[in-house]
Protein backbone atom coordinates (compact mmCIF):
# COMPACT_ATOMS: atom_id res chain seq x y z
CA UNK A 1 0.00 0.00 0.00
CA UNK A 2 1.24 3.46 -0.77
CA UNK A 3 1.73 5.24 2.54
CA UNK A 4 1.54 8.75 1.17
CA UNK A 5 -2.01 8.22 0.00
CA UNK A 6 -3.47 8.98 3.38
CA UNK A 7 -0.82 11.54 4.16
CA UNK A 8 -2.00 13.63 1.25
CA UNK A 9 -5.62 13.16 2.29
CA UNK A 10 -4.85 14.25 5.85
CA UNK A 11 -3.18 17.34 4.41
CA UNK A 12 -6.36 18.21 2.59
CA UNK A 13 -8.47 17.74 5.71
CA UNK A 14 -6.12 19.88 7.80
CA UNK A 15 -6.18 22.71 5.25
CA UNK A 16 -9.94 22.44 5.20
CA UNK A 17 -10.02 23.00 8.98
CA UNK A 18 -7.65 25.89 8.56
CA UNK A 19 -10.00 27.35 5.97
CA UNK A 20 -12.98 26.98 8.31
CA UNK A 21 -11.15 28.87 11.04
CA UNK A 22 -10.11 31.62 8.63
CA UNK A 23 -13.56 32.02 7.16
CA UNK A 24 -15.00 32.37 10.64
CA UNK A 25 -12.47 35.11 11.30
CA UNK A 26 -13.53 36.93 8.17
CA UNK A 27 -17.17 36.52 9.12
CA UNK A 28 -16.40 38.17 12.46
CA UNK A 29 -14.30 41.02 11.11
CA UNK A 30 -17.05 43.41 12.27
CA UNK A 31 -17.79 41.85 15.66
CA UNK A 32 -16.66 44.11 18.51
CA UNK A 33 -14.19 42.50 20.88
CA UNK A 34 -13.77 39.38 18.71
CA UNK A 35 -10.48 37.48 19.01
CA UNK A 36 -9.15 36.07 15.75
CA UNK A 37 -8.40 32.35 15.87
CA UNK A 38 -5.22 30.94 14.51
CA UNK A 39 -4.97 27.30 13.47
CA UNK A 40 -2.02 25.26 14.59
CA UNK A 41 -1.15 22.28 12.42
CA UNK A 42 0.70 19.35 13.85
CA UNK A 43 2.13 16.27 12.24
CA UNK A 44 0.88 12.85 13.23
CA UNK A 45 3.04 11.00 15.75
CA UNK A 46 6.17 9.65 14.14
CA UNK A 47 6.46 6.11 12.83
CA UNK A 48 9.80 4.41 13.08
CA UNK A 49 10.65 2.67 9.86
CA UNK A 50 12.83 -0.35 10.10
CA UNK A 51 14.16 -2.42 7.28
CA UNK A 52 13.68 -6.11 7.92
CA UNK A 53 15.40 -8.31 5.44
CA UNK A 54 18.38 -10.47 4.80
CA UNK A 55 21.50 -10.29 2.77
CA UNK A 56 22.62 -13.04 0.49
CA UNK A 57 26.26 -13.92 0.75
CA UNK A 58 27.32 -15.61 -2.47
CA UNK A 59 28.85 -18.74 -1.00
CA UNK A 60 28.36 -22.33 -2.01
CA UNK A 61 25.57 -22.95 0.44
CA UNK A 62 23.85 -19.64 -0.14
CA UNK A 63 24.41 -18.03 3.27
CA UNK A 64 21.83 -15.51 4.38
CA UNK A 65 22.55 -12.92 7.02
CA UNK A 66 19.51 -11.33 8.61
CA UNK A 67 19.66 -7.59 8.37
CA UNK A 68 17.68 -5.14 10.54
CA UNK A 69 18.36 -1.53 9.88
CA UNK A 70 16.63 1.54 11.18
CA UNK A 71 15.69 3.79 8.30
CA UNK A 72 14.33 6.71 10.27
CA UNK A 73 11.19 8.40 11.42
CA UNK A 74 8.24 9.10 9.19
CA UNK A 75 5.12 10.99 9.99
CA UNK A 76 2.09 9.88 8.13
CA UNK A 77 0.03 12.99 8.03
CA UNK A 78 -0.94 16.29 9.55
CA UNK A 79 -3.95 17.55 11.48
CA UNK A 80 -5.25 20.81 12.85
CA UNK A 81 -4.37 20.48 16.50
CA UNK A 82 -5.91 23.59 17.96
CA UNK A 83 -7.33 27.00 17.22
CA UNK A 84 -5.54 29.56 19.35
CA UNK A 85 -7.43 32.83 19.87
CA UNK A 86 -5.34 35.94 19.58
CA UNK A 87 -6.13 38.09 22.59
CA UNK A 88 -4.26 41.14 21.36
CA UNK A 89 -5.98 44.47 21.90
CA UNK A 90 -8.24 45.46 19.00
CA UNK A 91 -8.52 49.00 17.68
CA UNK A 92 -10.64 51.37 19.68
CA UNK A 93 -13.27 53.31 17.80
CA UNK A 94 -15.67 55.97 18.95
CA UNK A 95 -19.39 55.28 18.63
CA UNK A 96 -20.82 58.12 20.70
CA UNK A 97 -23.22 55.77 22.46
CA UNK A 98 -23.01 55.98 26.22
CA UNK A 99 -23.65 52.27 26.76
CA UNK A 100 -20.66 51.28 24.64
CA UNK A 101 -17.51 50.52 26.58
CA UNK A 102 -14.05 49.50 25.54
CA UNK A 103 -11.42 47.93 27.76
CA UNK A 104 -7.93 49.21 27.11
CA UNK A 105 -5.22 47.11 28.67
CA UNK A 106 -2.03 48.52 30.04
CA UNK A 107 0.80 46.74 31.80
CA UNK A 108 -0.18 43.38 33.25
CA UNK A 109 1.55 41.23 35.87
CA UNK A 110 1.57 38.26 33.46
CA UNK A 111 2.44 38.45 29.83
CA UNK A 112 -0.45 36.14 29.06
CA UNK A 113 -2.96 38.01 31.22
CA UNK A 114 -6.13 39.69 30.09
CA UNK A 115 -8.97 41.81 31.43
CA UNK A 116 -12.61 41.05 30.72
CA UNK A 117 -16.11 42.21 31.52
CA UNK A 118 -18.06 39.72 33.59
CA UNK A 119 -21.59 38.86 32.53
CA UNK A 120 -24.13 36.31 33.61
CA UNK A 121 -25.63 33.93 31.07
CA UNK A 122 -29.16 32.57 31.04
CA UNK A 123 -28.21 29.72 33.38
CA UNK A 124 -26.85 32.18 35.93
CA UNK A 125 -23.24 31.21 35.27
CA UNK A 126 -20.39 33.70 35.08
CA UNK A 127 -18.99 34.35 31.64
CA UNK A 128 -16.38 36.78 30.36
CA UNK A 129 -16.43 39.00 27.30
CA UNK A 130 -14.55 41.78 25.58
CA UNK A 131 -17.54 42.89 23.54
CA UNK A 132 -18.55 46.10 25.33
CA UNK A 133 -21.55 46.85 23.13
CA UNK A 134 -24.00 47.00 26.01
CA UNK A 135 -27.51 48.29 26.30
CA UNK A 136 -30.09 48.98 28.98
CA UNK A 137 -33.00 46.57 29.01
CA UNK A 138 -36.65 47.41 29.60
CA UNK A 139 -36.21 46.94 33.34
CA UNK A 140 -33.28 49.31 33.46
CA UNK A 141 -30.48 46.76 33.88
CA UNK A 142 -27.24 47.05 31.97
CA UNK A 143 -27.08 44.05 29.64
CA UNK A 144 -25.07 42.83 26.70
CA UNK A 145 -26.45 42.98 23.21
CA UNK A 146 -27.90 39.50 23.75
CA UNK A 147 -29.62 40.47 26.99
CA UNK A 148 -27.17 38.91 29.45
CA UNK A 149 -26.72 40.92 32.64
CA UNK A 150 -23.47 42.81 32.98
CA UNK A 151 -22.31 42.28 36.54
CA UNK A 152 -20.74 44.66 39.01
CA UNK A 153 -17.81 43.80 41.22
CA UNK A 154 -20.13 42.24 43.80
CA UNK A 155 -21.55 39.91 41.16
CA UNK A 156 -24.95 41.58 40.86
CA UNK A 157 -26.67 43.06 37.80
CA UNK A 158 -26.29 46.83 37.46
CA UNK A 159 -29.57 48.76 37.77
CA UNK A 160 -29.14 52.05 35.88
CA UNK A 161 -32.73 53.32 36.31
CA UNK A 162 -32.61 54.14 32.63
CA UNK A 163 -30.79 57.37 33.22
CA UNK A 164 -27.61 58.50 31.62
CA UNK A 165 -24.65 57.25 33.53
CA UNK A 166 -20.97 57.90 33.48
CA UNK A 167 -18.30 55.24 33.40
CA UNK A 168 -15.05 56.43 34.85
CA UNK A 169 -11.75 55.25 33.34
CA UNK A 170 -11.25 53.23 36.55
CA UNK A 171 -14.43 51.23 35.91
CA UNK A 172 -16.87 53.05 38.19
CA UNK A 173 -20.46 53.41 37.02
CA UNK A 174 -21.97 56.60 38.31
CA UNK A 175 -25.35 58.28 38.01
CA UNK A 176 -27.85 59.89 40.35
CA UNK A 177 -28.35 57.31 43.09
CA UNK A 178 -25.94 54.87 41.46
CA UNK A 179 -22.34 54.32 42.31
CA UNK A 180 -20.92 50.91 41.61
CA UNK A 181 -18.00 49.31 39.89
CA UNK A 182 -18.09 47.28 36.71
CA UNK A 183 -17.23 43.67 37.36
CA UNK A 184 -13.86 43.29 35.71
CA UNK A 185 -11.98 40.02 35.82
CA UNK A 186 -8.30 39.45 35.43
CA UNK A 187 -7.31 36.14 33.90
CA UNK A 188 -3.68 35.25 34.28
CA UNK A 189 -3.55 32.97 31.25
CA UNK A 190 -6.08 33.95 28.63
CA UNK A 191 -5.56 30.69 26.77
CA UNK A 192 -7.51 28.96 29.55
CA UNK A 193 -10.62 30.59 28.13
CA UNK A 194 -13.02 28.62 25.99
CA UNK A 195 -15.02 30.42 23.35
CA UNK A 196 -18.73 29.95 23.63
CA UNK A 197 -21.74 31.45 21.91
CA UNK A 198 -22.47 35.15 21.55
CA UNK A 199 -19.00 36.47 22.36
CA UNK A 200 -19.00 34.80 25.77
CA UNK A 201 -15.85 33.19 27.10
CA UNK A 202 -15.75 30.56 29.78
CA UNK A 203 -12.91 29.57 32.03
CA UNK A 204 -11.94 25.94 31.78
CA UNK A 205 -13.78 23.97 34.45
CA UNK A 206 -15.76 27.08 35.46
CA UNK A 207 -12.86 28.37 37.55
CA UNK A 208 -13.34 31.81 39.07
CA UNK A 209 -11.23 34.64 37.71
CA UNK A 210 -9.30 37.11 39.83
CA UNK A 211 -10.48 40.62 40.57
CA UNK A 212 -8.99 43.01 38.03
CA UNK A 213 -8.91 45.94 40.48
CA UNK A 214 -6.62 44.17 42.92
CA UNK A 215 -4.61 42.19 40.36
CA UNK A 216 -2.11 44.94 39.74
CA UNK A 217 -2.97 45.10 36.06
CA UNK A 218 -3.33 48.51 34.46
CA UNK A 219 -6.41 49.22 32.42
CA UNK A 220 -8.85 51.92 31.49
CA UNK A 221 -12.51 51.66 30.60
CA UNK A 222 -13.55 54.03 27.83
CA UNK A 223 -17.17 54.96 27.63
CA UNK A 224 -18.62 55.82 24.17
CA UNK A 225 -16.02 53.60 22.55
CA UNK A 226 -15.93 50.03 21.29
CA UNK A 227 -13.03 47.68 20.79
CA UNK A 228 -13.04 46.46 17.20
CA UNK A 229 -12.45 42.90 16.18
CA UNK A 230 -8.74 42.17 15.95
CA UNK A 231 -9.17 40.28 12.68
CA UNK A 232 -6.99 41.66 9.94
CA UNK A 233 -8.94 40.98 6.72
CA UNK A 234 -5.89 41.37 4.50
CA UNK A 235 -3.93 38.88 6.55
CA UNK A 236 -6.89 36.49 6.67
CA UNK A 237 -7.38 36.66 2.92
CA UNK A 238 -3.71 35.97 2.31
CA UNK A 239 -3.78 33.03 4.71
CA UNK A 240 -6.88 31.77 2.99
CA UNK A 241 -5.25 31.82 -0.42
CA UNK A 242 -2.28 30.02 1.05
CA UNK A 243 -4.50 27.38 2.67
CA UNK A 244 -6.32 26.98 -0.62
CA UNK A 245 -3.11 26.44 -2.58
CA UNK A 246 -1.84 24.04 0.01
CA UNK A 247 -5.11 22.13 -0.29
CA UNK A 248 -4.64 22.08 -4.04
CA UNK A 249 -1.07 20.80 -3.72
CA UNK A 250 -2.21 17.94 -1.54
CA UNK A 251 -4.92 17.18 -4.03
CA UNK A 252 -2.31 16.98 -6.80
CA UNK A 253 -0.20 14.61 -4.71
CA UNK A 254 -3.23 12.47 -4.07
CA UNK A 255 -3.92 12.33 -7.80
CA UNK A 256 -0.34 11.37 -8.48
CA UNK A 257 -0.72 8.49 -6.06
CA UNK A 258 -3.95 7.57 -7.76
CA UNK A 259 -2.14 7.45 -11.10
CA UNK A 260 0.49 5.15 -9.62
CA UNK A 261 -2.19 2.93 -8.21
CA UNK A 262 -3.90 2.93 -11.57
CA UNK A 263 -0.71 1.81 -13.22
CA UNK A 264 -0.21 -0.89 -10.62
CA UNK A 265 -3.69 -2.21 -11.12
CA UNK A 266 -4.00 -1.96 -14.87
CA UNK A 267 -0.56 -2.13 -16.39
CA UNK A 268 1.74 -4.25 -14.24
CA UNK A 269 -0.27 -7.38 -14.66
CA UNK A 270 -1.25 -6.81 -18.27
CA UNK A 271 -0.68 -9.83 -20.44
CA UNK A 272 0.59 -9.42 -23.91
CA UNK B 1 -17.00 19.54 5.03
CA UNK B 2 -16.66 22.61 2.90
CA UNK B 3 -20.22 23.31 3.83
CA UNK B 4 -19.17 24.70 7.20
CA UNK B 5 -17.09 27.36 5.49
CA UNK B 6 -19.90 28.14 3.10
CA UNK B 7 -22.44 28.23 5.92
CA UNK B 8 -20.38 30.68 7.97
CA UNK B 9 -20.01 33.00 5.01
CA UNK B 10 -23.59 32.68 3.81
CA UNK B 11 -25.05 33.39 7.26
CA UNK B 12 -22.80 36.38 7.69
CA UNK B 13 -23.63 37.76 4.25
CA UNK B 14 -27.28 37.56 5.09
CA UNK B 15 -26.64 39.52 8.28
CA UNK B 16 -24.51 42.06 6.45
CA UNK B 17 -27.43 42.49 4.10
CA UNK B 18 -29.56 43.38 7.12
CA UNK B 19 -26.97 45.92 8.17
CA UNK B 20 -27.03 47.45 4.70
CA UNK B 21 -30.83 47.55 4.83
CA UNK B 22 -30.58 49.41 8.12
CA UNK B 23 -28.03 51.86 6.71
CA UNK B 24 -30.25 52.38 3.67
CA UNK B 25 -33.14 53.16 5.97
CA UNK B 26 -31.05 55.66 7.89
CA UNK B 27 -29.85 57.36 4.71
CA UNK B 28 -33.38 57.51 3.34
CA UNK B 29 -34.43 59.27 6.52
CA UNK B 30 -31.53 61.68 6.73
CA UNK B 31 -33.97 64.53 6.08
CA UNK B 32 -36.89 63.24 8.15
CA UNK B 33 -37.83 65.57 10.98
CA UNK B 34 -37.21 64.03 14.40
CA UNK B 35 -35.89 60.76 12.97
CA UNK B 36 -33.56 58.81 15.23
CA UNK B 37 -30.68 57.02 13.62
CA UNK B 38 -30.58 53.25 14.11
CA UNK B 39 -27.50 51.25 14.74
CA UNK B 40 -26.52 47.68 15.43
CA UNK B 41 -23.32 45.79 16.04
CA UNK B 42 -22.37 42.22 15.23
CA UNK B 43 -21.77 39.39 17.64
CA UNK B 44 -20.52 35.93 16.92
CA UNK B 45 -22.74 32.90 16.60
CA UNK B 46 -22.50 29.48 18.18
CA UNK B 47 -19.10 27.94 18.56
CA UNK B 48 -18.76 24.28 17.74
CA UNK B 49 -16.45 22.17 19.80
CA UNK B 50 -14.75 19.46 17.78
CA UNK B 51 -13.00 16.82 19.81
CA UNK B 52 -10.26 15.69 17.50
CA UNK B 53 -7.34 13.41 18.31
CA UNK B 54 -8.31 12.43 21.81
CA UNK B 55 -5.14 10.42 22.40
CA UNK B 56 -3.42 11.91 25.52
CA UNK B 57 -0.11 12.16 23.64
CA UNK B 58 -1.66 14.72 21.38
CA UNK B 59 -2.25 17.03 24.31
CA UNK B 60 1.48 17.62 24.63
CA UNK B 61 2.51 21.19 23.87
CA UNK B 62 -1.03 22.37 23.56
CA UNK B 63 -1.78 25.96 24.53
CA UNK B 64 -5.55 25.86 24.71
CA UNK B 65 -8.02 23.47 26.38
CA UNK B 66 -8.78 20.22 24.55
CA UNK B 67 -10.51 20.14 21.21
CA UNK B 68 -10.93 22.69 18.48
CA UNK B 69 -13.55 25.37 18.69
CA UNK B 70 -14.79 26.71 15.41
CA UNK B 71 -17.32 29.48 15.18
CA UNK B 72 -20.25 29.50 12.81
CA UNK B 73 -20.25 33.08 11.58
CA UNK B 74 -21.61 36.35 12.86
CA UNK B 75 -24.98 37.88 13.32
CA UNK B 76 -26.35 41.36 13.70
CA UNK B 77 -27.43 42.12 17.25
CA UNK B 78 -30.48 44.08 18.31
CA UNK B 79 -31.07 47.40 16.60
CA UNK B 80 -31.01 50.41 18.88
CA UNK B 81 -32.17 53.91 18.27
CA UNK B 82 -29.54 56.54 18.77
CA UNK B 83 -31.63 58.99 20.78
CA UNK B 84 -29.18 61.87 20.76
CA UNK B 85 -30.64 65.25 19.92
CA UNK B 86 -30.74 66.23 16.25
CA UNK B 87 -29.67 69.67 15.18
CA UNK B 88 -32.18 72.50 15.33
CA UNK B 89 -33.52 74.02 12.17
CA UNK B 90 -35.22 77.40 12.35
CA UNK B 91 -38.34 77.47 10.22
CA UNK B 92 -40.19 80.44 11.71
CA UNK B 93 -43.48 78.58 11.32
CA UNK B 94 -45.76 78.96 14.32
CA UNK B 95 -46.72 75.30 14.55
CA UNK B 96 -43.24 73.85 14.16
CA UNK B 97 -41.82 72.72 17.48
CA UNK B 98 -38.74 70.98 18.74
CA UNK B 99 -38.38 69.03 21.97
CA UNK B 100 -35.29 70.08 23.85
CA UNK B 101 -34.70 66.95 25.92
CA UNK B 102 -33.62 63.61 24.52
CA UNK B 103 -36.14 61.51 26.41
CA UNK B 104 -39.20 63.67 25.82
CA UNK B 105 -41.87 62.67 23.32
CA UNK B 106 -45.15 63.97 21.97
CA UNK B 107 -48.10 61.67 22.47
CA UNK B 108 -50.25 60.94 19.44
CA UNK B 109 -53.51 59.01 19.36
CA UNK B 110 -53.48 56.47 16.53
CA UNK B 111 -56.62 54.33 16.36
CA UNK B 112 -57.17 54.60 20.09
CA UNK B 113 -53.59 53.67 20.99
CA UNK B 114 -51.01 56.10 22.31
CA UNK B 115 -47.91 56.45 20.16
CA UNK B 116 -44.88 58.61 20.74
CA UNK B 117 -42.99 60.79 18.32
CA UNK B 118 -40.28 63.43 18.20
CA UNK B 119 -41.67 64.96 15.03
CA UNK B 120 -42.93 68.41 16.04
CA UNK B 121 -44.31 69.68 12.71
CA UNK B 122 -47.97 70.22 13.59
CA UNK B 123 -50.96 71.33 11.60
CA UNK B 124 -54.52 72.42 12.27
CA UNK B 125 -57.36 70.32 10.94
CA UNK B 126 -60.92 71.63 10.77
CA UNK B 127 -63.56 69.65 12.63
CA UNK B 128 -67.31 70.17 13.29
CA UNK B 129 -67.91 71.57 9.76
CA UNK B 130 -65.05 73.98 10.05
CA UNK B 131 -66.23 75.67 13.23
CA UNK B 132 -63.32 74.33 15.26
CA UNK B 133 -59.82 73.17 14.56
CA UNK B 134 -57.73 70.47 16.19
CA UNK B 135 -53.93 70.22 16.44
CA UNK B 136 -52.70 67.21 14.44
CA UNK B 137 -49.48 65.73 13.10
CA UNK B 138 -48.70 65.75 9.41
CA UNK B 139 -50.46 62.39 9.09
CA UNK B 140 -53.59 63.84 10.64
CA UNK B 141 -53.41 62.13 14.03
CA UNK B 142 -54.51 64.35 16.93
CA UNK B 143 -51.82 65.48 19.36
CA UNK B 144 -52.59 64.71 22.98
CA UNK B 145 -53.02 67.68 25.23
CA UNK B 146 -53.02 67.63 28.99
CA UNK B 147 -56.84 67.43 28.82
CA UNK B 148 -57.44 65.39 25.67
CA UNK B 149 -57.02 66.65 22.09
CA UNK B 150 -56.27 70.34 21.62
CA UNK B 151 -59.40 71.63 19.97
CA UNK B 152 -60.48 75.27 19.73
CA UNK B 153 -62.47 77.78 17.66
CA UNK B 154 -61.01 78.35 14.25
CA UNK B 155 -61.22 82.16 14.01
CA UNK B 156 -58.10 83.69 15.49
CA UNK B 157 -55.48 86.22 14.49
CA UNK B 158 -52.33 84.49 15.68
CA UNK B 159 -51.24 81.26 17.37
CA UNK B 160 -48.13 80.40 19.32
CA UNK B 161 -46.77 77.52 21.35
CA UNK B 162 -44.77 78.49 24.41
CA UNK B 163 -41.82 76.72 26.00
CA UNK B 164 -44.07 74.65 28.28
CA UNK B 165 -46.26 73.45 25.42
CA UNK B 166 -49.17 75.83 26.02
CA UNK B 167 -51.01 76.67 22.79
CA UNK B 168 -51.97 80.33 23.01
CA UNK B 169 -54.40 81.87 20.53
CA UNK B 170 -54.82 85.61 20.03
CA UNK B 171 -58.19 87.03 19.07
CA UNK B 172 -58.12 90.80 18.71
CA UNK B 173 -56.10 91.91 21.70
CA UNK B 174 -56.99 88.93 23.87
CA UNK B 175 -54.71 85.94 24.44
CA UNK B 176 -56.58 82.71 25.15
CA UNK B 177 -55.06 79.43 26.32
CA UNK B 178 -56.44 76.87 23.90
CA UNK B 179 -54.76 73.86 25.47
CA UNK B 180 -51.41 72.48 26.53
CA UNK B 181 -49.46 69.87 24.63
CA UNK B 182 -48.74 66.90 26.89
CA UNK B 183 -45.04 66.08 26.79
CA UNK B 184 -44.20 62.59 27.98
CA UNK B 185 -40.93 61.89 29.67
CA UNK B 186 -39.86 58.31 29.05
CA UNK B 187 -37.43 57.06 31.62
CA UNK B 188 -35.99 54.25 29.53
CA UNK B 189 -36.43 55.37 25.94
CA UNK B 190 -34.62 52.29 24.67
CA UNK B 191 -37.62 50.16 25.53
CA UNK B 192 -39.68 51.95 22.88
CA UNK B 193 -40.57 50.05 19.75
CA UNK B 194 -40.56 51.76 16.34
CA UNK B 195 -43.84 51.30 14.46
CA UNK B 196 -43.23 53.30 11.29
CA UNK B 197 -44.45 56.77 10.32
CA UNK B 198 -41.82 58.19 12.66
CA UNK B 199 -43.79 56.83 15.63
CA UNK B 200 -42.84 54.72 18.62
CA UNK B 201 -44.93 52.77 21.06
CA UNK B 202 -44.56 50.91 24.32
CA UNK B 203 -44.17 47.22 23.48
CA UNK B 204 -47.29 45.16 24.02
CA UNK B 205 -47.56 43.12 27.24
CA UNK B 206 -45.24 45.61 28.86
CA UNK B 207 -46.34 46.44 32.36
CA UNK B 208 -44.25 49.09 33.95
CA UNK B 209 -46.21 52.04 35.08
CA UNK B 210 -43.24 54.20 35.96
CA UNK B 211 -41.98 54.20 32.37
CA UNK B 212 -44.00 57.15 31.08
CA UNK B 213 -44.26 60.28 33.15
CA UNK B 214 -45.44 63.78 32.62
CA UNK B 215 -42.45 65.99 31.82
CA UNK B 216 -41.98 68.67 34.50
CA UNK B 217 -42.99 72.09 33.21
CA UNK B 218 -39.70 73.87 33.70
CA UNK B 219 -40.07 76.33 30.84
CA UNK B 220 -37.51 74.59 28.64
CA UNK B 221 -39.47 71.79 27.03
CA UNK B 222 -40.26 73.09 23.59
CA UNK B 223 -38.73 75.52 21.16
CA UNK B 224 -41.32 76.73 18.69
CA UNK B 225 -40.58 78.01 15.21
CA UNK B 226 -37.95 75.27 14.88
CA UNK B 227 -37.77 71.63 13.88
CA UNK B 228 -35.47 68.89 15.07
CA UNK B 229 -33.50 67.55 12.15
CA UNK B 230 -32.74 63.88 11.73
CA UNK B 231 -29.67 62.88 13.73
CA UNK B 232 -28.35 60.65 10.93
CA UNK B 233 -24.79 61.48 10.05
CA UNK B 234 -24.53 60.83 6.32
CA UNK B 235 -20.73 60.61 6.36
CA UNK B 236 -20.79 58.00 9.10
CA UNK B 237 -23.51 55.99 7.37
CA UNK B 238 -21.64 56.03 4.06
CA UNK B 239 -18.48 54.83 5.77
CA UNK B 240 -20.41 52.02 7.41
CA UNK B 241 -22.02 51.16 4.09
CA UNK B 242 -18.66 50.87 2.34
CA UNK B 243 -17.35 48.76 5.19
CA UNK B 244 -20.40 46.48 5.08
CA UNK B 245 -20.12 46.12 1.33
CA UNK B 246 -16.47 45.17 1.53
CA UNK B 247 -17.20 42.65 4.25
CA UNK B 248 -19.86 41.25 1.98
CA UNK B 249 -17.27 40.85 -0.75
CA UNK B 250 -14.84 39.20 1.63
CA UNK B 251 -17.43 36.64 2.61
CA UNK B 252 -18.42 35.97 -0.97
CA UNK B 253 -14.76 35.31 -1.74
CA UNK B 254 -14.84 32.75 1.06
CA UNK B 255 -17.74 31.01 -0.63
CA UNK B 256 -16.09 30.94 -4.03
CA UNK B 257 -12.91 29.61 -2.46
CA UNK B 258 -14.84 26.85 -0.69
CA UNK B 259 -16.53 26.11 -3.99
CA UNK B 260 -13.19 25.74 -5.73
CA UNK B 261 -12.00 23.45 -2.96
CA UNK B 262 -15.01 21.26 -3.49
CA UNK B 263 -14.22 21.31 -7.18
CA UNK B 264 -10.74 20.02 -6.41
CA UNK B 265 -12.25 17.21 -4.36
CA UNK B 266 -14.50 16.34 -7.27
CA UNK B 267 -11.55 16.15 -9.62
CA UNK B 268 -10.06 13.38 -7.53
CA UNK B 269 -12.13 10.87 -9.36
Amino acid sequence: MLRGFYTAASGMIAQQRQQEILSNNIANANTPGYQADQAVLRSFPELLLQQMGSKNIPTENGLKIPENRVIGGLTTGVYAQEAIPNFAQGDIRETGIFTDMALVEGLKPDETGGIFFTVQNNEGEIRYTRNGHFTVDAEGYLTTNEGYYVLNQAGNPIQTNGLDFTVTPEGGVQAAGLNTQLGLAYIADVQDLIKGENDLLQLEGDAVAANAYTSGAEFTVQQNYLESSNVNPMQSMTDMIQAYRSFELNQRVLKAYDDSMGKAVNEIARLG
Amino acid sequence: MSLRTMGQAAVTMNQLQHQMDMIGHNLANSQTTGYKSRQAEFSNLLTQQINNMSNPDNAINRVTPDGIRIGTGARLGAIHNNLSLGSMQKTGRDLDTMLLNENHFYQIMVDGETHYTRDGAFYLQPVNNGAEVVLVTQDGYPVNGVNGPIQFEGNFDAIQIDRNGAVIVRRGDQNVLAGTIAVAQIERPRSLEAVGDNLFRIPQNFTDNGLVQQAPLDGSLIESGSLEMSNVSIQEQMTQLINAQRSYQFNSRTISMADQMQGLVNQLR
